[in-house]
C-alpha cells in the first residue's frame, strides 16, 4: 500500500513537471534587421542529418533574456508536428536544444533549410533578430570521430588520450589514456590512431617512449608490436590501413622540431629524412616500399580500391653527398622553407603485393607551394590535402590551407631521383586546389582531416579560432566535391571550446565504435611485451 | 607595580588563543608570500569544464578545495588567518576529542605543529611540479573530520569544552606555562625550518609578488638585502628586476651568483635545479617572447594550467597580437576569483581599434620587451647556453642599446670574454656602464688595444692592478675565500670574474642537436 502511494506520488510529480508552462514565443516584440551573434556560427552551414543538437551562445550584452526558435522552411511557425520547437536560453545566453526535439526537427526536414531565429529581451522589450539558415542534408556522416586531446604542446605531455565521439550525441569516451595522476612510467605519447576503411575492427596507434610500441588491434585481438631494424629510419610513423588486406603503410621518418624565436608560426616540425614502409599485421613483417636519400616520402594513403597508394614527396637535391648524419639537421634547418612536398602515387598489386611506377599527381612544387596529408574520397573520386607554403606537418603553418581536387590517374609522370617534373597538362584544377576547398578555409592553419565512408562529409582540424588550439569542425562534400560552409563540432556546452586548454587532433571519422575496452587496450600498452616484426628484404 | 608583574606572571592565560595568533603571525606574514605565489602557480576556477583535469585525478575532490582554500592568499591576512583558524580549532577540538588531561594538552598542538613543519620542509614544492592543493586540502581533511568526531562527542557525551578564549580553570600555573613555552617552540621549528632548508624561499616569492605589481625598485632591494645567499631563483628574478630599471650594467654583480642546491624535487620526485621555476619569466623580461611561451606550454602541460601560467600567455599573446587567443586566457582568468583587475586591465588591449593599439603601445613594461626582441627569426637551438638571462649571450643584430647590453651581461656572467669583446665594439668613444667598463679592464692585460680604445678606463686600470695585488694570496683556493673577499668587492666585475659563479661557470658550448626529438 505505502509502495504504491509514493508510485502515485512520483507519477503526479511528473505529469506536474510535463504540464508545466512550455517556453512560448513572446506575445509582442519588434522585428530587427541584424542577424544575432551567436558562438559558434551556424550561420549558413550544412548538417547532417544524424548530428547532436547545435548548442551556442547568444552573446549580445544589453539583453537579459534570449527565446531561441527553430524551424524548418516552408512549415507553419505554429507547426510542432514539423518538428518546430522553441527553446528558452539559460543564463549567459546559453541555448541547449532538447535532444528529441532537434531530431524531430532534422528528421522531419532532410534536404531542407531550416532557421534558428532569436528572440532578444532589453529594457523588457522583445525583438526579433533575424533568422540564421542552415541546411539540413539527406546524407549521414559516419556517427563516431575518434581523436586526441593534447595541449598544443611543444615536446612534453601528460593527461594525453585518444577518445571517441559519437557525433549523435555528446558521449566522448577513451580509447587509451596514459596517465590522469602524474606517473613517470605511464607518461607516454600515443599518436597516429588510424582505422581501416572506416571501421573500427582494424585499427592502431602508436604508443612512445614507456611501454612504447604500435598497438594494433584486429577485431578484437590486441597485439603491441615493434618495427625495428637496422636498414629503416625509425618505427612507423604515419600509417594508412589498407582498405581490405591486413596491410599497413607506413611512414618511417627521422623526425625533429625546431621553435621558432621571432616568427608568426611556433614551431616547425622537419623531417631529415623518410622512408615508406609496408606492415603485414598478419604476418607481422615489415619491408621497404622505398628508401631513397634525397627524396623525402612521408603519409602514405591508400586509395579506397586498395591498388593504389598515394603519399608525398619532397626532392632535396641540394642535399650535400658529404654531409654526416649528425650534420643533416642543422642543414635543415637552414633550409626548412625550401622543402616542397608533391603528391605521388603507384599502383599495388594486391596479389604479389608490389608497387608500380610513381605517378605525380599534383605538383605543387611548381608553385612553390607544398602538398601534405593525401586523402581519397571513399567512393574514390576526389582528393583532399592540405597545401601550405613549405614543410609537410602543416598543422604548425598558417598558410595551410585545404584543398580538393578529382583524383587524376592518367598521363603518369614519372621521374628519377631528383629530376625535376613538370605540372601535368590535365591537371583539372591547379595544384593548390582551385576554388572547390575555398569555404574551408582560414588565414589560420587547416590540415589533418577525414573522410565519412559516404564520401559526403569530412572532419578536419582547424587553429581558425584563436591561433592555437585546435578544433574539429565538419564539412559537407557535394556530388562534385564542393565544400560547404564548415561548422564546429557540436558541444553539449559551447563554452568547452573555449575553455578547453586542449587540441583536438587527428580527426578519424568512423562508421561503428571501438570494439575492444579501454581497460583491455590499457592492459595490453602497459604488459605485453613488444612483439618485433620480421623484417624481408624486397 | 611589582605585584602587578607577579599577578600577570601568575595569571593563565588561553593557550589555544596564543596558537591561534602564532600561527596566524606564522601563516599570514612569514608564510604571506610563499602563500601568495602558491596562489598565483595554482588554478581554481568557479567551471566544471575548466577543474576537469583535476577532478579526475585520485583526490581530485580534495585537492580542489585546497586550491579554493589558496585562492584566499589574494589577501595573506585573510588566508593565514583561514590557516591559523583551523590550524588552531583543530588542535584545541583534538584535545577535546583524545579527551587529552592538563598535563598532556600540550599534545594536542602536535599535529598541527608537524603540518607546519611539513609545510616549511617542502619549500618551493608546495606549488611548483607538486600538487598545489595538497598543503590545504590535507589541512582541511583533519580539520573537518575533528571538527566531525568533536560534534559527535559533543552532542551524545556530558563532557564540557575546554576553555578557547579564557584562562582555563582545569589546569595549574605550571601546566600552563608549560604549554605556553611549548606551544611557543612548536611554532619556532617550521620557522627554523625555513631559513635553514630553504633560506630562499621568503625572499624569491617576496621578490615575485613585487613583480606582480612591477615594483622593480623593490625587487631589487630585496635580492641585494639578501646578497650572501647565493640561489639561482634569487639571481634570477634580481636580474628581471635590473632589465626593467636600466641597472643591469651597473648593479648585477652586487649579489653572490654561485649557487647553492634548492634542495627540490621534481614532479617525479628526482632532484631539480629549479631553472623552470624561472626560466619563463627570464625569456619574457629579455624578450624572447617565443622561448617564454615555449616554456610556459610545457608548465602548462606537465602541471595543468595555473593563473601563472594563463598571466604569462595573455601577455604573451597580446605582443604577439594573437587577440583571439588572448581573449581565450581571460575567459578562463575570468571566472578565477579575485582576478577582475588582471583581466579589466588586459582585455581593452585585445580589441583590434586604435585605442586598443594605444593601450598596448603605451604599457611600459611591453615598451621594453619590445624593444629587446630578435631583429630576425632564428630558432632556439642556434641560441647558447646559459638559460640565465635568457640566453642572450650570442646576439648578432639589436633592436636597442638595451638589447646590446643585456647581451653584454649575458656574456659577462658566462664569462664569455671573446663575444663579450667582439659585441663592444659598438660602444667605442662613449661612456661605459659601470660593469662592461670593468669587463674590459680584466682583458685589458693580454689585449692593450682595449685600453687605447677606451682611454676613460685608464683609472679603472689601476684599481684593476690594485685588486689583483690584493687577491692574489686567495687566487690559488678560490672557491674557499670567494665568501670571505665578497663584501670588501661586492659588484666589482673582476671579483666575480676571479671568485664568483665558479660551479656554475663552464666554457659554455653550442647545443649540437639542432631539433628536438620528441615530436608529439
Amino acid at each position: 500500500m505505502k509502495t504504491h502511494s509514493i508510485h502515485i506520488l512520483l507519477l503526479l510529480a511528473l505529469l506536474l513537471t510535463a504540464c508545466g508552462p512550455a517556453t512560448e514565443r513572446p506575445a509582442t516584440f519588434t522585428d530587427t534587421d541584424e542577424t544575432a551573434d551567436i558562438s559558434p556560427d551556424y550561420g549558413g552551414v550544412t548538417v547532417p542529418p544524424n548530428i547532436a543538437p547545435l548548442t551556442f551562445i547568444v552573446r549580445d550584452s544589453l539583453a537579459d533574456a534570449f527565446v531561441v526558435e527553430f524551424t524548418a522552411e516552408g512549415n507553419s511557425e505554429n507547426c510542432e508536428s514539423d518538428g518546430n520547437f522553441i527553446v528558452a536560453a539559460k543564463s549567459g545566453g546559453l541555448v541547449q536544444p532538447d535532444t528529441a526535439a532537434w531530431r524531430a526537427l532534422l528528421q522531419a526536414n532532410t534536404g531542407k533549410t531550416a532557421k534558428i531565429t532569436v528572440y532578444a529581451r532589453s529594457d523588457g522589450q522583445w525583438k526579433r533578430h533575424r533568422p540564421i539558415s542552415f541546411r539540413i542534408s539527406e546524407e549521414p556522416i559516419d556517427a563516431y570521430l575518434s581523436y586526441r586531446l593534447i595541449e598544443p604542446s611543444y615536446e612534453l605531455y601528460r593527461q594525453l588520450g585518444i577518445y571517441q565521439r559519437n557525433l549523435t550525441t555528446y558521449e566522448e569516451t577513451p580509447i587509451y589514456e596514459n596517465n590522469r595522476t602524474f606517473d613517470d612510467d605511464e607518461n607516454h605519447c600515443v599518436n597516429c590512431h588510424n582505422y581501416q576503411a572506416n571501421d573500427t575492427r582494424r585499427m592502431l596507434f602508436h604508443v612512445r617512449s614507456n611501454h612504447g610500441g604500435t598497438i594494433i588491434i584486429d577485431n578484437g585481438e590486441i597485439n603491441k608490436i615493434g618495427i625495428k631494424h637496422d636498414s629503416i629510419l625509425s618505427a612507423g610513423v604515419y600509417p594508412s590501413w589498407h582498405p581490405t588486406l591486413p596491410l599497413v603503410a607506413f611512414s618511417t621518418n627521422l623526425t625533429g622540431q625546431i621553435f621558432h624565436m621571432q616568427h608568426s608560426e611556433r614551431i616547425e616540425v622537419l623531417d631529415e629524412a623518410s622512408d615508406l614502409l609496408l606492415y603485414d599485421a598478419k604476418e607481422n613483417t615489415v619491408s621497404k616500399i622505398f628508401s631513397t636519400n634525397k627524396q623525402f616520402e612521408t603519409f602514405p594513403c591508400w586509395a579506397p580500391s586498395g591498388d593504389r597508394l598515394y603519399y608525398v614527396s619532397a626532392d632535396v637535391p641540394n642535399l650535400p653527398d658529404t654531409l654526416a648524419p649528425k650534420d643533416r639537421g642543422s642543414w635543415m634547418m637552414e633550409h626548412y622553407s625550401e622543402l616542397h612536398y608533391n603528391i605521388w602515387s603507384m599502383p599495388f598489386d594486391t596479389l604479389t603485393r608490389t608497387f608500380g611506377e610513381p605517378q605525380l599527381e599534383v605538383d605543387c612544387a611548381a608553385e612553390g607551394k607544398s602538398a601534405s596529408v593525401p586523402r581519397i574520397s571513399p567512393d574514390g573520386r576526389f582528393l583532399l590535402y592540405t597545401v601550405a607554403d613549405y614543410g609537410q606537418f602543416h598543422i604548425w603553418h598558417k598558410s595551410a590551407d585545404l584543398c580538393i581536387r578529382p583524383t587524376n590517374q592518367s598521363a603518369p609522370h614519372t621521374a628519377p631521383e631528383g629530376a625535376s617534373i613538370a605540372l601535368p597538362t590535365d591537371s583539372i584544377v591547379p595544384p593548390s586546389g582551385g576554388e572547390r576547398g575555398a569555404n574551408l578555409n582560414s588565414p589560420e592553419a587547416e590540415s589533418f582531416h577525414s573522410w565519412s565512408s559516404n564520401s559526403r562529409w569530412i572532419a578536419f582540424a582547424s587553429r581558425r579560432d584563436d591561433g592555437n588550439f585546435t578544433r574539429i569542425y565538419i564539412s559537407y562534400i557535394d556530388s562534385s566535391g564542393n565544400a560547404r560552409k564548415p561548422f564546429l563540432l557540436p558541444q553539449l556546452d559551447p563554452r568547452q571550446n573555449i575553455r578547453l586548454l586542449k587540441s583536438y587532433n587527428v580527426p578519424e571519422l568512423t562508421r561503428n565504435p571501438i570494439q575492444v575496452s579501454t581497460a583491455k587496450i590499457r592492459k595490453a600498452v602497459l604488459e605485453q611485451e613488444q612483439k618485433v616484426s620480421k623484417f624481408i628484404e624486397k | 607595580m611589582f605585584n602587578d608583574q607577579c599577578s600577570m606572571i601568575k595569571r593563565k592565560l588561553p593557550i589555544p588563543l596564543i596558537f591561534f595568533i602564532l600561527t596566524w603571525v606564522w601563516a599570514s606574514w612569514w608564510m604571506g608570500d610563499v602563500g601568495r605565489i602558491a596562489r598565483e602557480r595554482s588554478f581554481f576556477a568557479t567551471d566544471s569544464t575548466l577543474m576537469q583535469f583535476l577532478w579526475q585525478q585520485e583526490f581530485g575532490s580534495l585537492w580542489i578545495l585546497g586550491r579554493a582554500l589558496l585562492t584566499l592568499f589574494r589577501w595573506p591576512l585573510l588566508g593565514g588567518g583561514v590557516v591559523a583558524a583551523m590550524l588552531a580549532f583543530g588542535s584545541w577540538m583534538l584535545g577535546y576529542c583524545l579527551r587529552l588531561r592538563p598535563r598532556w594538552r600540550w599534545i594536542q598542538y602536535l599535529p598541527a605543529a608537524a603540518w607546519m613543519t611539513w609545510v616549511a620542509w617542502s619549500g618551493f614544492e608546495l606549488y611548483y611540479q607538486h600538487e598545489s592543493g595538497r598543503p590545504l586540502g590535507t589541512l582541511l581533511l583533519g580539520f573537518v573530520v575533528v571538527a566531525i568526531d568533536g560534534f559527535i562527542i559533543s552532542t551524545f557525551s556530558r563532557k564540557p569544552l575546554p576553555e578557547i578564549v579564557r584562562p582555563p580553570k582545569d589546569e595549574t600555573q605550571r601546566q600552563n606555562l608549560a604549554q605556553l613555552v611549548l606551544v611557543i617552540v612548536l611554532t619556532a621549528v617550521p620557522v627554523a625550518t625555513t631559513s635553514l632548508r630553504h633560506p630562499y624561499l621568503r625572499p624569491v616569492t617576496r621578490m615575485e609578488v613585487q613583480m606582480l605589481s612591477q615594483d622593480w625598485q623593490a625587487m631589487a632591494e630585496t635580492a641585494r638585502s639578501n646578497a650572501t645567499l647565493s640561489y639561482r631563483p634569487i639571481a634570477a628574478y634580481y636580474a628581471i628586476a635590473l632589465a626593467r630599471t636600466g641597472r643591469l650594467t651597473d648593479d648585477l654583480f652586487q649579489i653572490r651568483l654561485d649557487y647553492d642546491s634548492l634542495y627540490l624535487r621534481g614532479r617525479s620526485n628526482t632532484p631539480d635545479n629549479g631553472t623552470n621555476y624561472y626560466l619563463a619569466d627570464c625569456n619574457y623580461h629579455s624578450g624572447l617572447l617565443r622561448a617564454a611561451e615555449h616554456n610556459t606550454m610545457e608548465m602548462l602541460t606537465m602541471d595543468g594550467p595555473s593563473l601563472y601560467t594563463l598571466k604569462h600567455l595573455t601577455r604573451l599573446a597580446i605582443l604577439h597580437s594573437d587577440f583571439n587567443l588572448a581573449r581565450k586566457y581571460l575567459d578562463i582568468i575570468s571566472h578565477m576569483p579575485f582576478e577582475s583587475a588582471f583581466v579589466e586591465k588586459y582585455e581593452p588591449m585585445t580589441a583590434q581599434t586604435a585605442a586598443a593599439a594605444q593601450l598596448r603601445e603605451s604599457d611600459p613594461e611591453f615598451a621594453s620587451i619590445k624593444m629587446c626582441e630578435p631583429v630576425a627569426d632564428c630558432f632556439e637551438s642556434q641560441f647558447q647556453e646559459p638559460t640565465f638571462l635568457g640566453y642572450f649571450a650570442v646576439l648578432t643584430a639589436g633592436r636597442s642599446l638595451q638589447a646590446l647590453y643585456q647581451s653584454l651581461m649575458a656574456n659577462l656572467y658566462s664569462k664569455r670574454m671573446n663575444d663579450f669583446l667582439m659585441r663592444c665594439q659598438p660602444l667605442v668613444g662613449q661612456v661605459l656602464p659601470q660593469s662592461i667598463g670593468e669587463g674590459l679592464i680584466t682583458q685589458s692585460q693580454k689585449n692593450p688595444q682595449i685600453l687605447q680604445a677606451f682611454p676613460s678606463l685608464q683609472m679603472d686600470a689601476q684599481r684593476y692592478r690594485l685588486f689583483l695585488q690584493t687577491v692574489s694570496p686567495y687566487i690559488k683556493d678560490r672557491a674557499g675565500n670567494a665568501q670571505k673577499l665578497f663584501q670588501d668587492y661586492r659588484g666589482y666585475y673582476p671579483y666575480y670574474y676571479f671568485f664568483g659563479n665558479l660551479k656554475a661557470t663552464r666554457k659554455s658550448t653550442a647545443k649540437d642537436s639542432p631539433s628536438k626529438a620528441g615530436v608529439n
